[in-house]
């Protein structure tokens, strides 16, 4: 009976559950679970089928309690995937492309801006793209400053750092598979 | 349901969960099933329905006591009225089957 409260403890600790309220409730389990062997009743008639998952018994009470987020509903739970995947594809994607054009070395363009102030104000010299409006950006050919490029290839890697994090992060957070004991 | 039946068994007198369970075993509901107590317990005190307290227990190291707040009682006099009404509904739709059991 102690295995059971040392691997809902170890749950608790997993999950985040602070120290005192993890012992609180462990003194209390494992007390009751003394006084139920006691009396010759044993931890199926006390705790139903949960005697037989520690660990989603722990973190069934201790969501219960609300001192952890409740599990996420199995909607929930496809759908994140899904736009997990999705970003890390695009991520990947944005990856590809920033490397083709700089081994081809095609297009060779850049974002450059320009200030737009009414005695000042110029035509853009041409272009492939001139957006209109006050501060607008001009997509020029040929530039030395910030390539798009490059700014592709950084925000591609940021990119899929931080879906490296989402996934290790999802992971995590799944559900714990039933245990027999 | 389960909720229901615990806090009955609690109003009779502040109870630990072992006492609890031994409560409805006296009254016939030996298997609580899947979830066990304690969630539900976990539940009715993050509801506000119960309140809890620390207290010795015959010879053991203390335990938490349960016992109903005002909202408990008042969601346990609630939840009886329901569950005589929902029971004497199916009662007589039932009541007019007679059971023949062939041997």
């Amino acid at each position: 009976m102690s295995d059971f409260v040392e691997q809902c403890r170890s749950e608790w600790r997993r999950l985040g559950v602070p120290d005192p309220l993890a012992e609180e409730m462990a003194a209390d389990l494992a007390s009751d679970l003394a006084e139920a062997e006691t009396e010759g009743v044993s931890a199926e008639e006390l705790l139903g089928t949960s005697a037989f998952d520690p660990r989603s018994f722990a973190a069934s009470w201790a969501a219960e309690r609300g001192i952890i987020p409740e599990p996420p509903r199995r909607g929930n739970a496809r759908r994140r995937p899904l736009v997990l995947v999705a970003f890390t594809g695009l991520a990947a994607l944005t990856l590809i492309v920033a490397g083709l054009l700089l081994l081809t070395g095609q297009p060779k363009v850049s974002l450059a801006a320009t200030r737009a102030t009414g005695a000042h104000l110029q035509s853009p010299p041409a272009g492939p793209f001139v957006p209109s409006g006050p501060g607008r950006h001009v997509l020029a050919q040929a530039s030395a400053a910030a390539p798009v490029e490059w700014i592709l290839l950084f925000l591609a890697i940021v990119a899929l750092g931080f879906a490296a994090w989402l996934w290790s992060s999802w992971s995590r957070s799944r559900p714990p598979a039933a245990t027999a004991s | 349901m389960l909720d229901l039946c615990l806090l009955a068994v609690m109003d009779e007198g502040p109870a630990y969960g072992y006492e609890m369970t031994k409560r409805l075993r006296d009254r016939g509901l030996a298997t609580v099933g899947e979830g066990s107590i304690y969630p539900l317990l976990g539940r009715l005190e993050r509801d506000g329905l119960v309140e809890t307290y620390r207290g010795a227990s015959n010879g053991g190291p203390p335990r938490k006591y349960y016992r109903p707040s005002s909202a408990g009682r008042l969601a346990l006099a609630l939840g009886v009225s329901e569950w005589r009404a929902a029971r004497d509904a199916v009662d007589a739709v039932l009541a007019p089957v007679k059971i023949e059991v062939a041997s």
